[in-house]
């Protein structure tokens, strides 16, 4: 019914409406918006409706950096309008599909312009070129935008600089469905102003009104009253006329419903030798040496937004010489127009540090994973340790971070051999007051330190660490020691040292696919499973980051992986498909 | 102390609880069963306030009804500064006592429509509405104008004063009587900084804004 209406831009806020941290209730064509500038100056359009319980966004809590819904906390990210966290299930990282729908957005006469469907971009307006153009006060009118426009193209006012006289005379000089033109003189005095109606319903309107120019200070309070005045007089005229008329029906926007989650197609034709996607694709928009050693990496989109990520969250990097490695985002929340990382320069690299470090360039294109997400964080302890040792802080900062910017109580712990080797100096020194720095320790002093940093553990507190695999080893034993119980400590290996034997054959049965396979000595599992035309999601390949994980149904299997906690592993629940294998002649397997 | 009685669900009686939450003055609530046990209409209650009206407030014997009139009383006596109750200046004061017989407008109109649809009062529900959509276009010019020369504030002062908290419960409860804020976007920006203002207390159906600019 509004198909043709759908696909033009339409002005449906002032910039003014937009203040820090606010959330503003718009409306275009039956549709219900949440709009909302983030503290980077991003202008948000979404559906107004929780994907949760369907609550208008519009009354949640803007934070600069994500909306919070304020029936139970749903948080949507800046830009994406993906869900970065869910209070009730404070463990989980929510799922990549529960993404909002979002609208075009574009700023410009001092308005905020969208549309449901835009065909092609908003048009310049000649006569609002100039970079002095100046908006009156937004008229909310009872009637519908046609009936408005009537009356608008015989509107007659004053120009700014004669804003006392009364002998103006009012020129149409263009007009169209939704905007006219006109231009008012007074003898030397002459103002040209365009008119838009924002068709917000059936029976609703709002007139958004620009001057070419903007009037002398003392005179621009005087003028924004006359029009208010006269817009005023103009809103009861055509409010008195449509109620004589008979009332329509208010427009019935369709809702659609958030994009199902999909599963991946089983293509038996084409089994993936591979397995790992790197659907987006990145620029290099800056590369720095952050810290002695450590390269760190803007990564700007070339397809498109880049994806949600929660804190925690790692992409993969699919190097020029072929090599595939994990790196984690240590973005703040919300910042959704690049994705940062920090590379260390390993001595003894199999090559993805050395080719970071020296073959990539700003302005080179990598192809990297969306983020995954094995490492989530709580929101809801009491008190949040980070322990970081060298390059382990990047995914600790993205955490830091977040909690940092929402105020909860947390301290990071970061041990470094000097000051020279501490990463984003300039992010950690704007939270001075949750960072210590732990300096040139030796494996012993930092044990001492550990042991004072876990000794008072009380119930909701939670541990994060990432580092060296000795440092993370002596951080959970000490945890261990000192009462923190198994649940309250996560942490995160950057690889999987494990010598594994993989000279055992067993076989696997799928409960779901409803498949038994052979897994041959020196095959893993989920080799075994791409050669049949299973396609499971997996990243690091070596049992360190958790995203090939599966549900066992019986059988009890032998891990070999550093994701599971020891409780996880005794439980036999799941197993990381690259690497682990079974005690037992047949696992069955919830895939 | 002070004794408030009290019915949870009223905007009249939050707004006391509001300004004692915001100047650190202690009370006692004495919850009034208003609906359905209509408590307010009983024998004992008609002693405290012949019009069986909430609220009420008991100072250590000085009994006084009336929730503007409370506002004043209060910020009056518990507030040295002078800020919320500005008897120091006759301009701002005469838009303070303005701004109150607005509140008791928007009383008549808006929590009566929330009254009609939450509590099943006999109203006439569109006389309501109107009357309340006519306050709101004027309140809603008077804030986007004051914006305009940097006022936050329902008066002229830089301070917030007792007729903002007069006038903010039913504004913002509005929506519980079918009234739309969506075409006063200056009203919305001023609840927010309502609801900003240090000590500032929730209420149910009245929703906390996030941290915003720093103040200094």
């Amino acid at each position: 019914m509004n198909e043709a209406a759908q696909r033009i831009w339409h002005p449906i806020a002032s910039s003014t409406d937009l203040p820090f941290r606010h959330t503003y209730h718009g409306q275009l064509l039956g549709r219900e918006f949440a709009v909302w500038r983030a503290d980077d100056g991003y202008v948000n359009v979404w559906e107004n409706r929780c994907l949760h319980r369907g609550v208008r966004l519009s009354i949640g809590i803007n934070d600069g950096t994500e909306l919070k819904c304020q029936y139970h906390g749903w948080r949507y990210a800046n830009r994406t309008a993906g869900c970065t966290y869910i209070p009730a299930h404070p463990a989980d990282a929510p799922a990549r599909t529960i993404c909002n729908q979002t609208y075009p957005a574009i700023e410009r006469y001092g308005l905020i312009w969208s549309a449901e469907a835009p065909v092609g971009e908003l048009a310049y307006i000649e006569v609002l070129s100039g970079s002095a153009v100046f908006p009156l006060r937004g008229i909310a009118v009872n009637a519908p935008a046609k009936l408005v426009m009537q009356k608008l193209v015989t509107y007659q006012f004053q120009p700014s600089g004669q804003i006392k006289g009364q002998t103006a005379t009012s020129q149409l000089l263009s007009s169209s469905d939704d905007s006219c033109h006109l231009a008012a003189t007074d003898g030397a005095h002459s103002t040209t102003a365009v008119f838009f109606v924002q068709p917000v319903d059936a029976g609703r309107s709002v007139i958004r009104g620009v001057l070419a120019e903007t009037p002398a200070d003392d005179l621009k309070r005087p003028v924004l009253y006359h029009h208010n005045q006269l817009l005023t007089a103009l809103r009861e005229q055509v409010e008195q006329e449509f109620s004589t008329l008979p009332q329509p029906a208010p427009f019935a926007p369709v809702i659609a419903p958030p994009s199902a989650p999909t599963l991946p197609d089983i293509d038996f034709d084409s089994p993936s030798p591979r397995g790992r996607s790197a659907p987006l694709r990145v620029q290099v928009s800056k590369k720095w040496m952050t810290a002695l050693d450590i390269a760190a990496f803007d990564l700007v989109s070339i397809t498109g937004q880049l994806p949600t990520y929660q804190p925690g969250a790692h992409i993969d990097v699919h190097m020029p010489n072929g090599l595939i490695r994990q790196y984690s985002l240590t973005n703040g929340p919300g910042e959704t127009d690049k994705y940062t990382i920090a590379v260390k320069r390993e001595a003894a690299s199999g090559g993805g540090s050395l080719c970071m470090h020296g073959q990539v360039r700003e302005g080179d294109v990598l192809a990297i994973s969306e983020p995954r997400n094995n490492f989530p964080l709580r929101r809801d302890a009491i008190q949040t340790v980070f322990v970081a040792g060298g390059i382990g802080i990047t995914p600790l900062l993205a955490m830091s971070r977040t909690l940092h910017h929402s105020g909860l109580p947390q301290t990071l712990h970061y041990f470094t051999q000097s000051r020279d080797h501490i990463a984003f100096p300039e992010i950690l020194g704007t939270m001075a007051a949750t960072v210590q720095h732990h300096l040139n320790l030796s494996p012993e002093e930092t044990a001492g330190q550990l042991r004072g940093i876990l000794e008072s553990y009380k119930p909701a507190m939670h541990l994060y660490v990432c580092g060296p695999g000795p440092m993370l080893e002596a951080t959970r034993k000490i945890a261990d020691d000192l009462g923190w119980p198994e649940p309250a400590v996560h942490f995160e290996y950057f690889k999987n040292t494990n010598e594994i034997d993989d000279s055992s054959q067993f076989e696997i049965n799928l409960a779901r696919s409803a498949m038994t396979l052979q897994v041959a000595a020196g095959k893993t599992i989920l080799e075994t499973l791409r050669e049949n035309g299973i396609e499971l999601p997996s990243s690091c390949e070596q049992g360190a980051c958790g995203t090939c994980v599966v549900d066992i149904l019986e059988g009890e299997p032998e891990h070999h992986d550093v994701f599971l906690s020891d409780g996880e592993k005794q439980s036999g629940k799941r197993l990381m498909t690259c690497v682990s294998r079974a005690k037992s002649n047949r696992l069955v397997l919830d895939i | 102390m002070i004794k408030l009685y009290d019915y949870e669900l009223s905007g009249n009686c939050f707004k006391l609880r509001l300004l004692m939450a915001i100047l650190g003055v202690k009370y006692e609530p004495v919850a009034v069963d208003f609906y359905p046990g209509l408590e307010h209409k009983s024998p004992w209650f008609l002693q405290l306030n012949p019009l069986g009206q909430l609220p009420v407030i008991d100072d250590d014997g000085y009994i006084l009804r009336d929730a503007q009139a409370i506002l004043i009383y209060l910020a009056s006596k518990y507030d040295p500064s002078a800020k919320w109750y500005p008897t120091g200046s006759p301009n701002l004061l005469g838009e303070v006592c303005q701004w109150m017989a607005f509140a008791d407008a928007i009383t008549s109109t808006a929590s009566a429509a929330r009254l009609h649809d939450g509590l099943f009062y006999d109203f006439d529900i569109e006389a309501c509405r109107t009357g309340a959509h006519r306050l709101f276009r004027i309140l809603d010019e008077h804030l986007w104008f004051g914006e305009d020369q940097g006022n936050d504030w329902l008066c002229s002062g830089s301070h917030p004063t007792v007729a903002d908290l007069a006038c903010f419960p039913y504004v913002v409860l509005s929506e519980e009587g079918g009234i739309s804020r969506q075409d006063y976007p200056a009203i919305r920006r001023w609840t927010d900084r309502v609801k900003r203002i240090p000590g500032f207390r929730v209420m149910p159906g009245i929703f906390p804004a996030g941290p915003g600019p720093k103040t200094t």
